[in-house]
């Protein structure tokens, strides 16, 4: 598997892209230059120097420190709740796809009703219910996307089922349990990890829109949403501000898009 | 002895206009052990439906299904499955009856796991008999299904459906889609396997040159009935109803243009 990745140039890419955000997710402390909270007036807007790569913000923050903590910020609400979508779509939309009958149609309705509704507006209306914010907006992008992936998650699972391999299976000695385990879901996998890759970019500008519209994390927090509302009102005087943040929430997003489209087509045996 | 008795299969239609179909209408059909019986028949006459009837993949609305003396449409679904290895079907396409993202030695460890019980070790011997029986290499072993040709998958599919030591083997137009040569060498392969393995073979074709080739007994089919039963063919005059008589005629205008085809002409 790694020697396939290794071939393939979206891939590496992709992984590349994808290594430098987690890096920075996780030696975020030892990479950043400066404290990403520690005000200094005196200094603010500075130019790109050694001590402030980046320069520095309106209160004079280390720009660079607070993208390099924007990573963790963005990236540990994203993973838990890409998470927590991924385990619920799959499990549901398998159980109610490869069931079938009565079960199938409840959903189906179920779903139809939540998807009348815009994941976005369904989102603003929830995450103000929950005391931590980090927990609440993780809740409320579960609530609002979980229906909107079953969905895929249930068509794909419906198309394999009606596959002649699955007769072959029973022929084998399969119990159902096993053909969905062992035979219906890696055979989705591939499609999974598209789903949820591209799923994941969307969560981290999903994230970045509530600090956008003030429904993100704590005033002040360095997460890439933030930093780009708190510069908005700059976009003459530094527009530097917005890029270096709009950058970091592309660069992640383009990051997983490219890795899971790339494994897709090498976990697919049928798309080589 | 796999037997159906009176059995009738009816498809609803879902497009509401009233036209159920009914697949299979009153068959009553008896497939010896030791033996190849086929079944012939144009498309839509009910024989693929009949097929997946006697392999327990559909329930009859009608009739009874007996292997010996177990009627199998009376088990529940934990007791059918214990006999699930019994009756194999082997389908018309290989490419997609067969898990792709499975390696060859996972497709034919699964019967042996979970049908015959045996440890790892047994396995692979076993697999390696196997595959000697169709004559594939050992190492496409390794190999997913998609990286293996339309012959090789074929084998493979007999080799799984053998991998399970059934009592019968449904053959449901396996053969089509394949060319004359690999045709050939598939069903050479088949009869000698059927008398060396003593098993009872049921084929499903519409081709009446490969039903005269392999069978001990031809159940010709029409609109989901059997109308003639042919014990030991010898040659197509043994067809005596009008309309296996107008399926010999087919047969032989298709091997008449192969041959002015062959000729130049």
């Amino acid at each position: 598997m790694l020697s396939k990745i290794l071939r393939k140039p979206q891939a590496v890419i992709g992984l590349a892209m994808m290594l430098c955000v987690l890096i920075c997710v996780i030696f975020a402390p030892f990479l950043a230059p400066n404290d990403p909270n520690k005000l200094d007036i005196l200094h603010k807007f500075a130019e790109s120097s050694d001590k402030y790569p980046l320069g520095t913000d309106d209160m004079g923050r280390c720009v660079m420190s607070r993208l390099i903590f924007g990573a963790r910020a963005s990236m540990c609400i994203a993973l838990p709740t890409i998470g927590a979508l991924a385990v619920i779509s799959t499990l549901l939309a398998t159980l109610c796809a490869y069931t079938g009958g009565i079960i199938d149609r409840i959903f189906v309705i179920v779903s139809n009703i939540f998807m009348a509704l815009p994941p976005f507006l369904v989102a603003m209306t929830l995450v103000g219910a929950f005391e931590s914010k980090a927990f609440g907006i993780s809740i409320s992008i579960a609530a609002a996307m979980w229906v909107w992936n079953a969905q895929v998650v249930r068509t794909y699972v419906l198309r394999e089922k009606s596959k002649p391999y699955i007769i072959t299976c029973r022929m084998s000695g399969c119990t159902e349990l096993r053909i969905v385990l062992k035979h219906i879901i890696p055979n989705i996998v591939p499609h999974l990890l598209v789903l949820y890759s591209t799923g994941l970019s969307s969560v981290i500008i999903m994230i970045s829109s509530y600090a956008f519209l003030g429904l993100g994390l704590e005033t002040g927090t360095a997460e890439w949403g933030a930093m780009l509302v708190n510069a908005d009102k700059l976009i003459y005087s530094h527009p530097e501000m917005l890029i270096y943040p709009g950058l970091c929430i592309l660069f992640a997003a383009a990051g997983f898009n490219l890795f899971g489209e790339a494994l897709r087509n090498i976990c697919d045996p049928r798309e080589g | 002895m796999l037997t159906a008795k009176n059995v009738s299969k009816t498809y609803p239609d879902n497009t509401g206009a009233g036209m159920d179909l009914n697949a299979v209408s009153d068959v009553t059909v008896e497939i010896p052990d030791n033996s190849v019986t086929v079944i012939v028949g144009e498309s839509g006459s009910g024989k693929s439906t009949l097929s997946r009837i006697l392999s327990y993949i559909e329930r009859p609305d009608i009739g009874r299904i007996f292997l010996d003396d177990t009627e199998i449409t009376a088990l529940r679904p934990s007791e059918l499955r214990k006999l699930r290895g019994k009756v194999q079907l082997v389908m018309q396409d290989a490419a997609s009856s067969l898990d792709p993202h499975l390696t060859a030695e996972k497709i034919l460890a699964e019967p042996l796991k979970l049908l015959l019980h045996l440890d790892a070790e047994q396995r692979k011997s076993r697999i390696s008999e196997l595959l000697g029986v169709v004559q594939l290499p050992e190492d496409l072993l390794k190999h997913r299904v998609s990286e293996l040709s339309g012959g090789q998958q074929k084998r493979l599919c007999i080799a799984r459906a053998l991998a399970a030591e059934p009592q019968h083997i449904i053959f449901d137009e396996s053969f089509s889609g394949l060319d004359v040569t690999l045709k050939k060498q598939v069903l050479t392969m088949l009869k000698d396997l059927q008398k060396t393995l003593d098993i009872g073979m049921l084929i499903i074709t519409h081709d009446l040159d490969t039903a005269m080739y392999m069978a001990d007994r031809i159940y010709v089919m029409r609109l989901g009935r059997i109308i003639e039963t042919i014990d030991h063919p010898h040659s197509f005059s043994d067809f005596k109803e009008r309309y296996s008589q107008e399926l010999v005629k087919a047969a032989l205008y298709k091997r008449n243009a192969i041959q002015y085809t062959a000729n130049g002409v």
